[in-house]
């Protein structure tokens, strides 16, 4: 039996719009096993981000509590909860999120500076990232000169690259190509599969969600149903 | 992130070009405004106060009899007793404009042990009667005569009885250590300049006399002394001591150092204002990469310090700029401004005062966007519009 890598328990995110009070996420509970791929699906607006974003440390709970890689986020606060994210989760975002002046290696290396890790240790890290996500010969390319595809894939290298153990996906085929989609899409079952990854990825392609183990349905701030794909490890 | 901060800078060559090269510009006019400020102060401070200088209590243009020379020299206490005329003369162009004077050629050295001539350039101005020595700018602002050795001075005030110009021999360079003797100066005999006037039935005064006094005597009642000898004239004189007798010129200048402070100001307000709308467009630019950074683990110091540390490389670059500006160009205005402002040069606490000027322009500039970086929103940042 998996414990829980994520937990969620009584999850509530308001935000202050004018003068009203929109509660985002409301009273939510959710668990999820370590070494699964989740896909978190729900209409515009239904929270899905705000959900992300406070799993992952972005962004704090009005009240709730959240266990994520062993760690309760309450108890974490500025720069103990940055240092928190450096080390715990990867981030892939639908923008891509990559610094425009470094190039595919320096982007997948700056997360790692956060580690005791010396140069050349980073450099051969980010390398091997980088040619498991299939870009080894991309390596010294702006982001400019970079695919859409290409891009993402060196925001999931980076997203691997300090070996965290939770990945947050944030539409992360949602500015791709059906082909360059498949491709992302393969490596995080890959990342899940081979590396044991927890994988959390919000999608609005239900194609997308089928990949994953499990599909959480959020709606109006409310958790929906659940659905089992397929049993932890299996294909 | 060094690697970082400077991939910034690059990616806008344009802009961060303009910017350190407008801080070192400005540096180095803030280094030239400063430096012509503490020149003129320069030559107060090394002012001797203990040599005193005797002068008409009209003014300092109305002359005073030669007879006064060897009473003020029985006073006691005083060692030695030079006397000045100004000459008020020019070298081919009344443009050129610098000044000529007639002294005692031994006593001069005596009473100015600061001003160094080599032991020929001395042997010449002592014994041959038309030589005359000139200051070291003033020799390289004319090398011919260095080439010729002739230095024909036509005479304003005092035209030369033949009609045409004074004819001088050089018979070498000085060079004043001192901040109060300029190095742009011509002096000439007073033996040739009485007697040539003489011979025409002219009767030369004297403008100034400049006593060095013993060690350990009383300044106070000597210049009492000395005005009192002369109360019933022929002509009533004013002895002060020569730092006070400069400080008149300086605050004949009146206003003008608080002035070129305030320009110096205004320049260093322009160029803050610059950086600033620099960095910010740079903060605004980045707002989408510090969410980045923040994101990926990195603190709220660390955004800060990003930001930072490109203004204070913008602004430290331009200010190493402006001082290597100034050094490099510190003798050419010299010589150009050296009739206005003889013994032009910047001291070495104002090259200092430039490079902590473009260390607080640097932080002034970075302050605000660095500040953003610091408190900014991750998710907020992460919206942002990247570059
Ligand atoms: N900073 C904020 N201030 C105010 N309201 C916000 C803020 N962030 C999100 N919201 C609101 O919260 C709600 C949920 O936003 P969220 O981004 O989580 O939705 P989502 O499910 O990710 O939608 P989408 O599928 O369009 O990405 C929306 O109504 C949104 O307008
Ligand atoms: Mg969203």
């Amino acid at each position: 039996m998996s414990q829980a890598m994520i937990r969620v328990r009584n999850l509530t995110k308001r935000y202050q719009r004018g003068g009203e009070t929109l509660t985002v996420l409301d009273n939510l509970n959710l668990e999820m096993e370590e070494g699964r791929f989740y896909a978190l699906m729900g209409p515009s607006g239904s929270g899905k981000t705000t959900l992300l974003n406070l799993i992952g440390g972005l962004d704090s709970p009005d009240s709730g509590e959240l266990l994520v890689a062993g760690e309760d986020l309450a108890q974490l606060e500025g720069s103990d909860l940055a240092a928190w994210r450096g080390a715990n989760v990867g981030f892939v975002f639908q923008g891509f999120n990559l610094i425009p002046v470094l190039t595919a290696r320096e982007n997948v290396e700056l997360p790692l500076k956060l580690t005791p890790l010396s140069r050349s240790q980073r450099r051969a890290q980010a390398e091997t990232a980088l040619k498991l996500v299939g870009l080894g010969d991309r390596m010294d390319h702006r982001p400019r000169q970079l695919s859409g595809g290409q891009e993402q894939r060196v925001a999931i290298a980076r997203a691997i690259a300090t070996d965290p153990k939770v990945i947050l996906a944030d539409e992360p085929t949602g500015d791709l190509d059906r082909k360059s989609a498949e491709q992302v899409l393969d490596l995080l079952g890959r990342l899940n599969r081979e590396f044991k990854k927890t994988i959390l990825m919000v999608t609005h392609d239900p194609h997308a969600a089928e990949r994953a183990q499990s599909i959480v349905h959020l709606d109006k701030g409310q958790l929906g149903r659940i659905e089992h794909n397929q049993p932890a490890g299996a294909h | 992130m060094f690697k970082l901060v400077l991939r910034n800078l690059s990616s806008h060559p344009i802009r961060s070009g303009i910017t350190a090269v407008s801080v070192g510009v400005a540096l180095f006019l803030v280094c030239v405004l400063t430096s012509i400020v503490t020149t003129l102060q320069s030559g107060l401070a090394a002012a001797s106060s203990t040599r005193l200088v005797v002068m008409s209590s009209i003014s300092l243009f109305v002359d005073i009899p030669l007879s006064y020379q060897e009473k003020i020299a029985r006073v006691d206490g005083i060692a030695n007793v030079v006397k000045w005329q100004w000459f008020g003369g020019y070298y081919k162009s009344q443009d050129n404009f610098f000044g000529q004077f007639a002294v005692d050629p031994e006593r001069m050295f005596e009473v100015y042990p600061e001003v160094k001539v080599d032991e020929e350039t001395k042997r010449k101005f002592l014994t041959q009667r038309n030589a005359c020595i000139v200051g070291w700018q003033l020799a390289a602002e004319f090398p011919e005569w260095q080439q010729t050795g002739k230095i024909p001075i036509t005479g304003a005030l005092f035209p030369h009885p033949s009609g045409q110009a004074w004819d001088f021999e050089l018979a070498g360079v000085y060079r004043s250590e001192a901040a109060n003797f300029d190095n742009r100066t011509m002096f000439f005999r007073w033996d040739l300049f009485e007697e040539t006037l003489k011979g025409a039935g002219q009767d030369p005064g004297v403008g100034v006399y400049v006593m060095s006094v013993e060690p350990g005597a009383d300044i106070e009642s000597m210049r009492a002394q000395i005005e009192g000898m002369f109360e019933n004239g022929p002509a009533t004189v004013r002895c002060d001591t020569e730092s006070e007798f400069t400080r008149q010129f300086v605050s004949m200048l009146g206003d003008i150092p608080m002035f070129l402070g305030w320009i110096g100001a205004g320049v260093l307000v322009a160029i803050l204002l610059g950086a600033i709308n620099a960095m910010l467009m740079a903060g605004r630019e980045q707002t989408h990469d510090i969410g980045i950074l923040k994101a990926l683990g990195f603190d709220d110091t660390t955004a800060f310090g990003v930001l930072i540390t490109q203004s204070l490389v913008l602004c430290l670059t331009g200010g190493a700029l402006g001082i290597a500006l100034a050094m490099s160009l510190e003798q050419p205005i010299a010589l150009a401004i050296g009739s206005a402002f003889p013994g032009f040069f910047i001291q070495s606490s104002t090259y200092i005062g430039a490079g902590v000027a473009s260390l607080v322009v640097g932080l002034a500039a970075g302050a605000i966007p660095a500040w953003n970086a610091l408190r900014a929103n991750c998710v907020e940042a992460l919206r942002a519009k990247g570059a």
